[in-house]
């Protein structure tokens, strides 16, 4: 057993950690406020070629694993970049999964290099008003006309839409109750977001404001054929193969905002003193802090034996979780004892941890809640029967 | 709206503490609890005149109701008394209602017991069955002071499928009785079982006698549970500032300070719980069981919880035979358990609820 990164892990994590570190609270603090997409940010890190640290050679990227994605968007989350940071490159980094293995060799060719440059936004349209994880009962209707599709539905918190020149849409082709299995009947493309069948709307939320998230109306988008990723029907199993490493990403990204939530509290403990002492000398303060401390580490070490079954190519789907699960819980709690141990000031923009408390809620709940990692456990890890 | 203990009540709350200290301290306590004796305090307690309090005059009692009931309880819980025996006749004293002789008999002591198991909610049990000749048959588990009791009244239900209460005399000899041991030595469980054993009947309205068992249970468990948390606490405060560490007291340090504020935060919450809902009980009030519910759920797993942290207090000490926590600890978390978990609560209250 090695707990050690490699050298190539750990220069990456340098790196990253140095490359923003240009970028400070402040700057995304402003972002936050302004609903401003970060593109300074973007820029600089598609320019390191950051942005293709998963894609295969052959399409301009690296080709490392998911071990080494969570590290980046770990630091770029824990530098106090955030949820907005992890989020403008998130889909950059590993959402072109189905397409990398399932779609054509044009599509890719297309596609991947201008992604690992930063020329290509990309969103994610999976979620629907009325089938939120029960993902097999949306009913965004792709119909054939000739050699293309006609799309006509709904999606719903679809991040960076705003943003994004292409979006990786799972439709219906089949519906489901003429479907032989739920799962089937669902097809995947990967095409332009076309403004003038879809309208985009942003959605005005809590937190996590330099990114948006909206609602799609789609009417009669129309997509031609080459725009399907792999076979029609199998969009399913294709999105399926890349939810575990989702819940790594996101679990990387909870536990760099604890990182930084517990960075930020300690410095303040240390720092503001009451009745003539730092605060951080009292014991209501400083447990909670070590508390947290040891809940991150712990942490830690489930997503990195996660990450580390998946790039050995070993089942993950327990460990993928339980660091998702793990990860948020950690990552939420440092940054509401922050909070908490800024007092008054906690609440005030200007100290940060007010945003990334904000930040640190959504991943209690995206891209799966917590309940629904538990039961996935309990059924599929525990063999209880299915609770819902 | 006033929320006080009248004069009277307090003066009664003071004179049977201080009765308690003298009888029943902690040397004198630990003798019965080590030779098993339940009966010596039982009858000192009645003779003293306490067994009566909270039972009604026309019922052979001293008067006062539940809030008094409460009272007793939360005192008993405070000393750790051996009080299972007449913590059951107080509970069956509804099933005799209309049998004044026995009652004087059964709070004088040996009592009345309700032939249910311990651990559930009254109003659950399940009743056996009545036979043509009148007899019982059937075995039950656990029943709270059944060893001491002179009398069991026992659910059944009659081949056209009415439930009754029957009256058995403990004493015959189809009644057999099988003692257990309980970590918490302070109370007592038996199992009983009933071989064609004759019975007599009981002339209340069963089901709504067991509804009212049900409550009394609830508020005077979780009432033991929060005088036995005080003393917890009582106990946990005066450790933290004797036992020295670092060169100072231990309750200088901030985390324990905070554990023992916590405790008492549970405490009050619990007194001002208890307290209204055993004055909402005696009033009849519509949604009194409701409240007898969120008391026995949240006082007795709160104190089950506060007892852990008396105990992470006091360190290794506390998990000595000598020191005195141990007496209250099993006390609350069998507390916990008695009479119906607070899951058992909280599912009874979800069902009123009428959520899906």
């Amino acid at each position: 057993m090695d707990f050690e990164l490699s050298e190539d892990q750990s220069t990456i994590r340098k790196s990253v950690a140095e490359l923003a570190a240009r970028f400070d609270d402040q700057y995304w603090m402003e972002k936050d406020e302004r609903h401003e997409f970060p593109s300074e940010f973007y820029e600089a890190v598609a320019s390191a070629g950051w942005l293709g640290l998963t894609t295969p050679e052959e399409y301009g990227g690296h080709g490392y694993g998911i071990t080494e994605a969570s590290l980046l968007l770990e630091e770029v989350s824990a530098s106090g970049g955030g949820m907005n940071a992890a989020s403008a490159i998130h889909l950059s980094i590993f959402g072109m999964h189905p397409v990398i293995v399932h779609g054509s060799d044009q599509m890719k060719k297309e596609n991947l290099p201008r992604i690992v440059a930063g020329d290509l936004h990309v969103c994610f349209g999976v979620t629907e008003p009325g089938a939120g994880l029960d993902t097999t009962r949306i009913t965004t209707f792709a119909k054939r006309d000739g050699s293309d599709y006609v799309v006509n539905g709904r999606k719903v918190w679809i991040s960076k839409a705003q943003e994004s020149e292409k979006i990786l849409l799972l439709t219906r082709t089949a519906k489901f109750e003429d479907s032989p299995k739920k799962t089937a009947g669902l097809t995947l493309f990967f095409t332009d977001l076309n403004r003038d069948a879809v309208d985009i709307r942003p959605i005005r939320k809590m937190g996590r404001n330099a990114i948006s998230s909206n609602e799609l109306f789609i009417d009669d988008l129309r997509i031609p054929e080459e725009d399907r990723v792999g076979e029609e029907g199998q969009g399913f199993k294709y999105i399926l193969d890349g939810l575990n490493p989702e819940r790594m990403l996101i679990a990387a990204e909870a536990l760099g905002l604890g990182r930084a939530a517990l960075r930020r509290a300690v410095r303040y403990g240390n720092e503001r003193e009451v009745f003539g002492r730092p605060i951080g000398m009292n014991q209501g303060l400083q447990f909670p802090l070590a508390d947290s401390l040891a809940h991150l580490d712990a942490a830690e070490l489930s997503l990195r034996k996660a990450t580390w079954l998946y790039d050995q190519g070993l089942p993950c789907a327990r460990e993928a979780n339980t660091a998702k699960y793990l990860c948020a819980d950690a990552g939420f709690t440092a940054a509401d004892r922050a909070l908490q141990t800024h007092g008054g000031m906690g609440y005030a923009e200007e100290y940060h941890v007010a945003r990334y408390f904000r930040e640190a809620r959504l991943l209690r709940i995206a891209p799966i809640s917590q309940e629904m990692v538990l039961n996935f456990l309990g059924e599929h890890v525990l063999g209880m029967p299915r609770s819902y | 709206m006033q929320w006080t203990l009248s004069e009277e009540q307090v003066a009664y709350q003071e004179a049977l503490r201080g009765w308690l200290g003298a009888t029943a301290p902690s040397a004198v306590l630990r003798s019965w609890l080590d030779a098993g004796d339940v009966e010596t305090f039982q009858r000192s307690f009645a003779a003293a005149g306490w067994s009566g309090v909270g039972i009604p005059e026309e019922l052979a009692g001293q008067g006062g109701g539940l809030v008094e009931l409460a009272l007793t309880c939360e005192e008993l819980g405070r000393s750790a008394a051996p009080s299972a025996g007449w913590l059951a006749t107080v509970l069956a004293v509804p099933a005799l209602s209309g049998r004044k002789d026995l009652l004087a008999a059964a709070l004088a002591g040996p009592g009345v017991a309700l032939l249910l198991p311990a651990e559930q909610v009254p109003a659950t049990a399940r009743p056996l069955p009545l036979s043509s000749d009148g007899t019982l048959s059937g075995e039950i588990p656990r029943v709270l002071a059944g060893g001491s009791a002179a009398r069991f009244v026992v659910p059944a239900v009659a081949p056209d499928g009415v439930l009754q209460l029957r009256l058995v005399d403990a004493g015959a000899q189809q009644v057999h009785l099988s003692a257990r041991t309980l970590l918490d030595r302070s109370r007592s469980v038996t199992d009983v079982r009933l071989a064609a054993a004759p019975s007599e009947p009981l002339d209340v309205d069963a089901s709504a006698v067991l509804a009212e068992a049900s409550d009394r249970a609830a508020l005077l468990v979780a009432a033991d549970a929060l005088g036995a948390s005080e003393r917890m606490l009582e106990l946990a405060v005066e450790y933290s500032k004797q036992r020295h560490q670092f060169g100072v007291p231990i309750g200088s340090f901030q985390a324990v300070k905070h554990a023992a504020a916590s405790m008492l935060v549970g405490i009050e919450a619990a007194r001002s719980v208890t307290y209204y809902a055993a004055a909402s009980v005696d009033a009849q009030g519509a949604d009194s069981s409701m409240h007898a519910a969120a008391t026995k759920a949240q006082v007795t797993a709160d104190a089950a919880r506060a007892a852990d942290t008396a105990l992470t207090m006091h360190g290794a000490i506390g998990y000595t035979w000598e020191h005195d926590l141990h007496l209250f600890y099993k006390r609350v978390k069998l507390d916990e358990r008695l009479a119906g978990s607070p899951a058992a609560w909280n599912e009874r209250l979800a069902d009123a609820l009428q959520l899906v």
